[in-house]
């Protein structure tokens, strides 16, 4: 069909001024990144990415982005696991339906709400500590140890988003032709080379979303953490983006904050460009 | 004979074999949900206990329920609002970025065009990238041109979470229907407006319903924008329900009761098109 040349600018023009609109603010805290910038101490002055030297030197950002990766890995790989285990499960019987609409509740409500009604149930004379209790475990401080805090944080983003994996991970598997499996059980393969001989290839578009999403979604996780420990005890859960509003919102220091984000921007960036390049070439096949 | 009975007992071995597979699947099915509906159920309980009960140790399962802590949060007007703020921003959010996103959609998979893949890219980064890289700059700019503390500001603010799902989705529903279609309508005489109108809309309709819906979800859920660019104005529900818990004291109850009021939009939204939604998302990935 005939178009005129200008047509596709003209539509995607909306778009295109909200992407200009956006270059603004982003450019401008680009810049605020290599500045000393507190808003309680006047004006912005160039320092020459002394907050990225800072990052480094203060042990902040090193331990930021510890914390970043280890909650990034921590809940892609339990979440990935699960949720393709319990995906294969529900597409066993007929009663996958019924549990469907159980299992998939956690991820329809705001990370926000799930996350207050966890540390409902992990409070020091709360439900879980009682139930460990009353079968001879030991109880845990969960959000205010030291050592339990990011693993209870782990804990609630597994809660929430494996449903997100199984749901994805049930479209895929339904793709996978039973003929297949069949064939591959006449040749004699159990169930395990079964898995990964056929299934798990033909998962593997499926499996690429699942990883842009959680991947990218718990490198900048603020949500959970924000609202369960603030980033505390001390700075046991502060990643990145935790830390970028401490020091942004909090200590008025918008240079460091900036330095922070820009950091993760790189980070979120360099996954998600690499995966959707994976991703927009196998749609395309 | 002894031929038969032997058929007979492989036969009864591997049906025992698939009973006890269902067992244990049913088994594990029910674990897990127990775990994923545990802390609602706890949740919905504490919303019906009066503070008495709340703060006891051992926990208490048998109390006489009462309806106080909802009486409270509905005849209160903070819930109130940040409910309706919620509804407003959401639903503004969306209106706004179907109007960018629909033509921006249909350009980026009908036409060949320079830039194309370079804008397609940025507005889906926007989703990937940290909100606060983009709202921590705002927040600055809001309050210097009085958009701090607005709907329209939020509104607008919102399009970093509902714009870049609503475009990704819609190009791939949009991309895996043959141009031909158009070309057939331009054929009797229509033009591109009419051949969308009338047969690509009807088409993507229910992937466009998926998206929205999805963008609802996230914005509904969103926390961070409304965080830092809301105020008392603007208070939603996800900065809303933070404010029974004070540095002085948690009002467990009213808590309780407004987790439980706010969790009903998404359910009910997502129980009637979690398909679609699905659909929506590996859209492009999953073939037949």
């Amino acid at each position: 069909m005939k178009h005129s040349k200008y047509l596709p600018y003209l539509l995607s023009a909306p778009g295109l001024v909200l992407l200009l609109a956006i270059l603004y603010p982003f450019l401008t805290g680009a810049w605020w990144s290599f500045n000393s910038y507190r808003l309680n101490r006047g004006e912005a002055k160039f320092n020459w990415g002394e907050n990225y030297l800072t990052l480094v030197t203060s042990g902040e950002g090193i331990h930021a982005l510890f914390i970043t990766l280890v909650y990034t890995i921590s809940t892609v790989g339990i979440e990935t696991l699960l949720g393709i285990a319990i995906a294969m499960l529900l597409n066993r019987g007929s009663y996958g339906a019924f549990f469907r609409l159980l299992i998939v509740l956690p991820l329809l409500l705001p990370p926000v709400v799930a996350t207050l009604m966890w540390k409902v149930m992990l409070t020091q004379n709360g439900l879980v500590n009682f139930l460990l209790e009353s079968v001879g475990l030991p109880t845990s401080l969960w959000f205010n140890g030291p050592d339990t805090a990011l693993a209870s944080v782990i804990l609630i983003d597994v809660w929430i988003f494996t449903p997100f994996v199984i749901l994805l991970a049930q479209a895929g598997l339904r793709s996978v032709p039973t003929e297949l499996r069949d064939a591959s059980a006449m040749d004699g393969a159990g169930p395990i080379i079964n898995f990964f001989s056929v299934t798990l290839p033909l998962l593997r578009p499926v499996l690429v979303v699942i990883i842009i999403f959680r991947g990218i979604d718990s490198l900048k996780m603020f949500d959970i953490i924000y609202t369960s420990t603030k980033g505390g005890p001390v700075d046991a859960t502060t990643n990145f983006h935790v830390l970028a509003y401490l020091d942004g919102i909090r200590s008025l220091n918008f240079g460091m904050a900036m330095a922070s984000l820009m950091v993760l921007w790189a980070l979120t960036n360099f996954v998600s460009s690499r995966l959707l390049k994976i991703r927009r070439s196998e749609a395309l096949n | 004979m002894s031929l038969l009975t032997e058929h007979q007992k492989l036969q009864n071995k591997r049906k025992l074999k698939k009973v006890a597979g269902h067992s244990v699947t049913i088994l594990a099915l029910t674990a897990w949900s127990l775990f994923a509906l545990a802390p609602i159920v706890w949740i919905f309980l504490m919303s019906l206990k009066v503070p008495g009960d709340i703060i006891v140790y051992p926990p208490k399962f048998d109390f006489v329920p009462t309806l106080n802590n909802y009486a409270e949060v509905l005849n209160g007007s903070e819930f109130l609002s940040a409910f309706w703020n919620s509804v407003i921003i959401t639903l503004g959010a969306l209106l706004l970025t179907l109007v960018i996103g629909l033509p921006t959609a249909y350009a980026l998979a009908r036409f060949k065009f320079k830039g194309r893949e370079a804008i397609g890219f940025n507005i889906l980064s926007l989703r990937f990238a940290p909100e606060l890289l983009i709202v921590l700059p705002l927040y600055l700019i809001y309050q210097k041109t009085g958009l701090f503390d607005t709907h329209l500001g939020l509104i607008l603010a919102y399009q970093l979470v509902t714009l870049p799902m609503l475009v990704w989705m819609l190009r791939s529903f949009i991309e895996d229907l043959p141009p031909e279609l158009e070309e057939a309508v331009a054929i009797d005489g229509g033009n591109r407006w009419t051949a969308f109108r009338h047969v690509l809309f009807r088409l993507i309709a229910p992937g466009l319903g998926a998206s929205l819906m999805l963008s609802f979800i996230w914005a509904w859920n969103s926390y961070t924008l409304p965080l830092v660019l809301g105020g008392r104005n603007t208070q939603v529900i996800t900065t809303g329900i933070q404010q029974y818990i004070s540095y002085q004291a948690i009002e467990w109850g009213p808590m309780a009761a407004a987790t439980v009021v706010s969790m009903i939009p998404g359910i009910l939204f997502a129980l009637v098109s979690l398909r679609w939604i699905v659909g929506g998302l590996t859209a492009g990935t999953v073939k037949g």
